[in-house]
């Protein structure tokens, strides 16, 4: 139960980490469906430990990035890499395994499954026990299980639901359930986290939740995080730098504030009402 | 045990008990056990850390945070090294919090996590005295670059370090604790103005934990769980003093403040102290779910739920006697009763307590029927706990039970209660004028007003300032009636009004979850609290509860109008106390137009 709003500054991605060069970077990455270009030359560079965002109109092409990254597109032209690996060369199961974890926009986790199911099926990639030893449950795969059960419970325990440990996925409320699902990708503990709308749909404070989990990641285990966001106001409080796309393309990049003035910005996406002014919930 | 002071007593018993467990807690899901030997070990090196910082007699050490064994390691750990300790609720927000760091002029604040780190921060620099803020839990928190700031786990390192220097410095300052030290501090909630730090030594402490214990044989196989405010004097009592004086109790602390109730179940307590909220809430639980059962479930509960009342009632009378009595019995205990406590975990309870406030009479009655005795319990902070309690198999419904050993009462003049015992406290820190107004030739002046049945049962009116006299010149106890109000299930608080006036109103505020279930299956959509509250169809069922309600008084103490509010009360808003009592006189203040619209004619 955390209502505490974000503490401004304190939080963001430290510039001492970034001095170490990009951890992701996307070269003039396209993509199209038949006649429709979903993605035309993006570019952008993500370093460690901050905490990176990208905003744009609906349909702009925002969730099309992350699927590349995921590797369930395969973009026309283009380069991802990922720590000097070239993230288009593998298959999407090898992704996860290099330390990419990422949630959905629309909550993607298995209903019929308790809490605790679907987080320790994020952990999927560090079972190493074949079907017979797991299948007697004996030595390895025992120590396996223990361990993995224990990652689990540290995951659950840092997003407070213990309460709902044992409940079906489906019963719960939708706020929970997206705190769920962040927790399925924590249990694979990546070093870059996707995070797709994490606060959609949500009220006032399960937002400020959200948010406060966010950053608790990005704090404690020095994730990096790539966050597509329509609640500005989080944006602008988080993030530590910005991108902004818009029919497929890149229009601006910067930090918060030079996003909130960038005039192409304004024009695409924030419309004139938001010039310096803080936004609620606009653009949706 | 014989030892008068608490640290004292914890040494006797680490000695003593050594590999028994003495503490658990749920983390990771799992229950973790804490012997005797290590809540020592984590006393001293807690106590001996704040020592190595400076912390002096009488300084004191406040404590913002959920129940867990860290929270007993600061109280003892600051009480060995003669520190004073000050419990402040975790719900309290920044101002209140505030108020008792700067009036009792804390140097250290323990607190449980960020939530609780952010209210001190936020205020910090308006408070002088303080010198660290340790934190239990640092999620969230390590990348606060605030000198403030330190760890738990700093602090048993710095204490650590000291006990290895001088491995006898810390049982040679436990030594030194005197019964005459204050050993706690408790802010009363005061319904009414500033809270009071009602200053308790360890002679009161110990004095009162010992009047309980003689007519409670509590043992040490026994169990309870932790979950109410340790500031408050009871939980502190139960969980800190009682488990201290038998020497064994086991305290489980729950993994979560979401998961009490699973926990409950989990451990079923043979102890247990609820307050009535507690209560009304479990009785109000099973009603609404009983809706959503099966006919057959719904006929079965009905049924036996009437049995059982008649038994009871007949066992009040004596007369539960005779093989159909008997065999009627053990049927709806079997059916009914039993499955009824395992569900609620309360089917190992040896002695169940409630107290705080009164509980509603419907309440008790239904968990007497089903076995659970509840036995009532009156005390106040200022005579450390306890002054009355049921014991033995002498369990009434409408009396808080004959006095409690080693405690004398005088009815005053005007009806009010004075109680003289070896837990009346030693008073008020910083604030004579108080203490001089609360205790009187060494009685205390409990501000309730009440009186003693023929066999020696103490029944509570009203507080003294809450009575109500009418314009009729009548006099009125709010709370029996506010009481009938509680027991529905659609009811969560009201306050009758009427003092100086014709008669008698209520301000009324409904359970939200209740009364929104309801409405789903009345088909009455709803969006918000506000929304839902001002409907006409709930307040006709308001309308008929009222009805039911005044049927049970006579004419002037009917209600006459009443108003559903809009908005749920709130400790934020200053409307309820840390313990959840409504502050009446804020919301008089508050609802006047309200109020006033009530008594227009017409």
């Amino acid at each position: 139960m955390q209502t505490s709003s974000t503490t401004k500054g304190e939080s963001v991605g430290s510039p001492e980490r970034a001095a170490a060069g990009p951890q992701l970077t996307v070269e003039r990455l396209s993509l199209s469906f038949g006649g429709i270009r979903a993605l035309q030359g993006v570019d952008f560079e993500v370093f460690p430990g901050e905490i990176f965002s990208i905003i744009g109109p609906n349909g702009a092409g925002k969730t099309s990035i992350f699927n590349c990254i995921s590797r369930l597109y395969t973009p026309q032209e283009g380069r991802i890499l990922f720590e000097g690996t070239d993230l288009l060369s593998l298959p999407p199961h090898r992704i996860v395994s290099l330390g990419i974890a990422r949630t959905f926009q629309n909550i993607e986790l298995f209903r019929n499954m308790t809490v605790l199911d679907n987080i320790l099926l994020g952990r999927h990639l560090f079972l190493k026990s074949g079907v017979f030893s797991a299948g007697v449950f004996l030595g390895k795969a025992q120590n396996e299980e223990i361990s993995n059960r224990l990652k689990a419970e540290d995951i659950i325990d840092f997003l407070e639901i213990e309460a709902s440990r044992k409940k079906v996925v489906g019963e719960l409320p939708y706020g929970l359930q997206k705190r769920v699902e962040l927790g399925r990708a924590l249990a694979m503990e990546p070093r870059l986290l996707l995070l797709d709308e994490p606060t959609a749909g949500m009220n006032l404070e399960e937002t400020e939740d959200i948010v406060r989990f966010v950053l608790d990641v990005n704090e404690e285990f020095g994730t990096t995080i790539v966050l597509i966001e329509h609640d500005l106001r989080v944006i602008m409080d988080i993030s530590r730098k910005i991108i902004c796309i818009d029919f497929g393309a890149k229009i601006a990049d910067g930090t918060p504030k030079e996003i909130q003035t960038h005039p192409k910005v304004i024009e695409a996406y924030l419309g004139e009402e938001f010039q310096g002014k803080e936004s609620d919930r606009g653009a949706e | 045990m014989d030892e008068q002071t608490i640290p004292k007593l914890l040494k006797a018993s680490a000695e003593k008990y050594g590999k028994r467990v003495a503490l658990r807690e749920k983390d990771l899901g799992i229950w973790q056990n804490i012997t005797w030997e290590q809540y020592y070990q984590k006393t001293k090196y807690f106590g001996l850390g704040l020592l190595s910082m400076g912390l002096k007699p009488e300084d004191k050490v406040s404590i913002l945070s959920e129940n867990n064994p860290e929270w007993l390691y600061a109280d003892l750990g600051s009480q060995s090294i003669r520190g004073v300790v000050v419990g402040i609720y975790p719900t309290n927000v920044a101002t209140q919090v505030e108020y008792i760091l700067d009036h009792s002029q804390s140097r250290f604040v323990v607190v449980g996590d960020q939530e609780q780190a952010d209210k001190v921060l936020e205020v910090k620099d308006r408070l002088s005295n303080l010198q660290k803020i340790i934190v239990i839990d640092m999620k969230g928190l390590r990348r606060y670059r605030n000198p403030l700031i330190m760890s738990f786990e700093e602090a048993l390192a710095l204490g650590e370090e000291m006990d290895r220097e001088d491995p006898k410095r810390f049982d040679s300052l436990v030594e030194q604790t005197d019964p005459e030290d204050t050993a706690l501090m408790v802010y009363t909630s005061g319904t009414t103005g500033k809270p009071k730090g009602a200053m308790i030594s360890h002679r009161n402490a110990i004095a009162s934990a010992r009047n309980f214990l003689s007519c409670t044989p509590l043992r040490v196989d026994d169990v309870i769980v932790s979950y109410l405010p340790l500031c408050h004097i009871a939980e502190r009592s139960f969980s800190v003093l009682y488990p201290l004086m038998t020497g064994g109790i086991t305290v489980n602390f729950a993994e979560s403040l979401n998961t009490v109730q699973d926990n409950i179940r989990e451990i079923a307590p043979t102890v247990f102290f609820a307050v009535p909220r507690i209560w009304e809430k479990m009785h109000s639980g099973h009603v609404m779910r009983m809706r959503d059962a099966t006919r057959l479930k719904r006929w079965i509960d009905g049924w036996c739920g009437k049995k059982e009342k008649e038994i009871y009632d007949m066992e009040c009378r004596g007369k539960a006697s005779g093989l159909h009595t008997k065999a009627l019995r053990t049927l709806t205990s079997v059916l009914h009763g039993y499955p009824l406590k395992k569900h609620f975990g309360l089917n190992r309870l040896r002695y169940v307590y409630t107290g705080g406030a009164p509980t509603p009479p419907e309440t008790v009655i239904f968990f007497h029927s089903i076995g659970i005795k509840i036995r009532n319990l009156y005390g106040s902070t200022e005579c450390t706990g306890i002054c009355s309690v049921h014991q033995g198999d002498d369990i009434r419904v409408g009396t808080v039970g004959p006095l409690s050993p080693g405690v004398e009462l005088r009815i005053g003049e005007d009806g009010e209660l004075l109680f003289k015992t070896d837990g009346v406290f030693k008073g008020y820190y910083r604030n004579p004028e108080a203490t001089a107004e609360a205790v009187v030739d060494g009685w205390y002046l409990s501000g309730d007003v009440g009186s003693l049945t023929e066999d020696g049962h103490l029944v509570i009116t009203d507080r003294k300032k809450d009575i109500i006299i009418t314009s009729g010149g009548k006099n009125i106890s709010p709370q029996e009636i506010e009481n009938e109000f509680k027991a529905s299930p659609y009811i969560k608080d009201a306050v009758v009004i009427g003092d100086n006036r014709k008669y008698l109103t209520a301000l009324i505020l409904i359970e939200y979850d209740n009364v929104g279930k309801w409405a789903e299956d009345q088909r009455i959509a709803y969006t918000t609290f506000k929304d839902l509250s001002q409907k006409p169809e709930v307040h006709e069922l308001v309308s008929k509860i009222t009805e039911e309600v005044n049927r049970k008084f006579a004419r002037v103490e009917t209600i006459k109008r009443f108003t559903v509010l809009d908005k749920e009360l709130d400790q934020d808003d200053d409307e309820l106390t840390a313990t959840q009592k409504v502050r009446r006189s804020i919301i008089e203040r508050k609802y006047a137009d309200v109020i006033q619209k009530m008594y227009k004619a017409g």
